[in-house]
């Protein structure tokens, strides 16, 4: 009967966990474990904490880097990612050989707002951190002269970076070329189209290879929208007036292609100036 | 002199039999669900990591598990024989303290040896299901950890013939951590100029440096590590393991058992 009794309170223990749970996950949100805190805010505590364990402490840690970023992405509605930065320097000091913390977590600094944390210069010292941790490492010098580029729109500054990652032995055989293309070119769109190819084609499946292809899509957004917007400066020279929509130059005739961007949203257009631009909505859209 | 060798293994096996029973190896069960959750999770969580954190993950819990049972099981090999008496009718047989002592390290030696050789293929046996290259280099890491488990077994037996068992395992910790700070104690002119070049270099001196046993960050990113340096390290380990050992048989056979 004791016996019975006991098995009776153990079972009902059981089965009203699950509606324990739902009630706290009810007022405290299911995702409240992405509300991170940082205990050790530098690698060397941690370091002098895990003698003997600093690997394992690095993959801890990088992995709490990965679940952060996702849940910062995903779930927080301020996405401020204010714990990245840390994170990723706690993982690079336990482990300054991890090269892929210093090129994922420089694409989830640099990368704009909702995708990333929007903060390019951050995510350039990461790599610089990286190149002086790895100097025979090419492609953390390649990334850091990309990112020169892309983020910040400092050619001269990526090309000084693409000639010396060209200089390590078993650097890729383009990255002189390209340098001196940015060079000469001061970085137009087609220089940063083959920066991004190379990246694609270089890259593993994963979030770099990713990056790389909506990077892509988003350079080839860029050249339809400035078709668009020279069809519709022809459109009104033609009648002499803009069009008040854009579906306009698809029945006058100066445009034949379709009026959406590589991610198949329409293209925003303003008929008071003329503007075409891609929409904020579109998954293409960057901020300037 | 075969006398000799076969009571020490005599009692090598009974030592082995011993820990066995003690269930020491069930560890190795909680290995295998750690490996097989690992493997299972870590290529959706680790962004490309995902091998290295294995073998990381792997290496680090045979350090880490080795060590648990070295200190613990260590510490008890000759004490719990004296608490429970057994120790008296042992020695009154044609068995010397020496015989008994290195008998009973041989025994744990060859126990944390058949452990960390079944953790090893448990490590390779994910790689190899997890479609990742089985690598042999990572034995490269674990004969140092080896090393460094008989060095603590020493060092447990040493304690456990001066204090009893409780303190004992107080101190071999303490000498295991500290090991593992070693250069630390060694770069202590760096942060703390004041402090005596002397008083660093004896203190450097009279810790054996856990840290020369570990490779596993090396291993894991599939660095070579060279013969002739894992040579060094084993005489570096043969040396330490004279000290504690004799220090501890002498200990041993200083002790009065009336």
């Amino acid at each position: 009967m004791r016996r019975l009794g006991s098995g009776l309170v153990l079972a009902l223990a059981a089965a009203l966990l699950p509606t324990s749970q739902a009630r706290i996950d009810s007022v405290a949100g299911r995702y409240r474990a992405q509300e991170e805190v940082l205990y050790l805010w530098s690698g060397d505590q941690v370091k002098r904490l895990v003698p003997g364990f600093e690997s394992l402490a690095a993959d801890v840690y990088w992995l709490r880097t990965v679940q952060y970023f996702g849940g910062q992405r995903l779930f927080a509605p301020d996405k401020r990612f204010e714990l990245l930065r840390p994170l990723i320097e706690i993982t690079t000091t336990l482990d300054p050989r991890m090269e892929i913390a210093y090129r994922y977590g420089a694409i989830f600094l640099s990368e704009s707002p909702p995708l990333g944390a929007g903060r390019p210069r951050e995510g350039i010292e990461v790599l610089e951190q990286g190149a002086r941790a790895q100097p025979a490492s090419w492609r953390l010098r390649q990334d850091l002269g990309f990112f020169h580029f892309v983020f910040l729109n400092d050619a001269e500054a990526a090309a000084k970076v693409l000639v010396e990652a060209s200089q390590i032995p078993g650097a890729a055989f383009w990255l002189r070329p390209m340098a001196a293309d940015l060079l000469a070119k001061g970085g137009d769109r087609e220089s940063s189209r083959r920066m991004w190819r190379q990246m694609f084609e270089q890259a593993e499946e994963g979030i770099i290879r990713e990056n790389a292809r909506v990077r892509l899509q988003i350079l080839d957004s860029l050249d339809l929208r400035d078709g668009v917007a020279a069809a519709v400066a022809e459109f009104e020279r033609r009648h002499g007036r803009r069009p008040a929509q854009l579906a306009e130059l698809v029945t006058d005739g100066v445009w034949s292609g379709a009026l959406v961007d590589a991610g198949g949203v329409r293209f925003s257009y303003d008929p008071g100036t003329g503007r075409v631009s891609i929409s904020e909505q579109s998954p293409m859209w960057r901020p300037k | 002199m075969g006398g000799r060798v076969s009571r020490t293994l005599a009692v090598a096996a009974n030592a082995f039999r011993e820990t066995v029973r003690e269930r020491v190896l069930y560890n190795l069960v909680f290995f295998a669900i750690l490996m097989t959750l690992s493997g299972l999770l870590l290529g959706q969580l680790s962004v490309r990591q995902d091998e290295k954190i294995l073998k990381d993950l792997g290496l680090a819990a045979m350090d880490l598990f080795g060590t648990l049972i070295a200190v613990f099981i260590g510490t008890g090999l000759v004490s719990k024989e004296i608490e429970r008496r057994s120790l008296y009718p042992l020695l009154a047989k044609p068995l010397s303290r020496g015989e008994f002592f290195l008998g009973k390290f041989a025994g744990l030696a060859f126990t944390l040896l058949v452990n960390l050789a079944v953790m090893l293929v448990g490590l390779l046996l994910t790689l190899l299901l997890t479609h990742r290259r089985p690598d042999p280099g990572l034995l490269a890491a674990v004969y140092p950890i080896f090393l460094g488990l008989l060095l603590t077994v020493a060092f447990a037996m040493l304690f456990s013939t001066l204090t009893s068992s409780t303190l004992a395992i107080v101190l071999t910790v303490g000498v295991v951590v500290v090991g593992r700070y070693a250069d630390v104690i060694r770069g202590m002119r760096d942060v703390a100029p004041d402090v005596p070049p002397a008083l660093v270099s004896a203190l450097f001196a009279i810790v054996p440096n856990f840290s020369n046993f570990d490779f596993k960050a090396r291993v894991a990113y599939g660095d070579a590590v060279p013969a002739g340096l894992l040579g060094d390290v084993t005489l570096y380990a043969a040396l330490w393991l004279v000290l504690a050992l004799g220090l501890g048989l002498a200990s041993f056979r200083a002790r009065d058992f009336q």
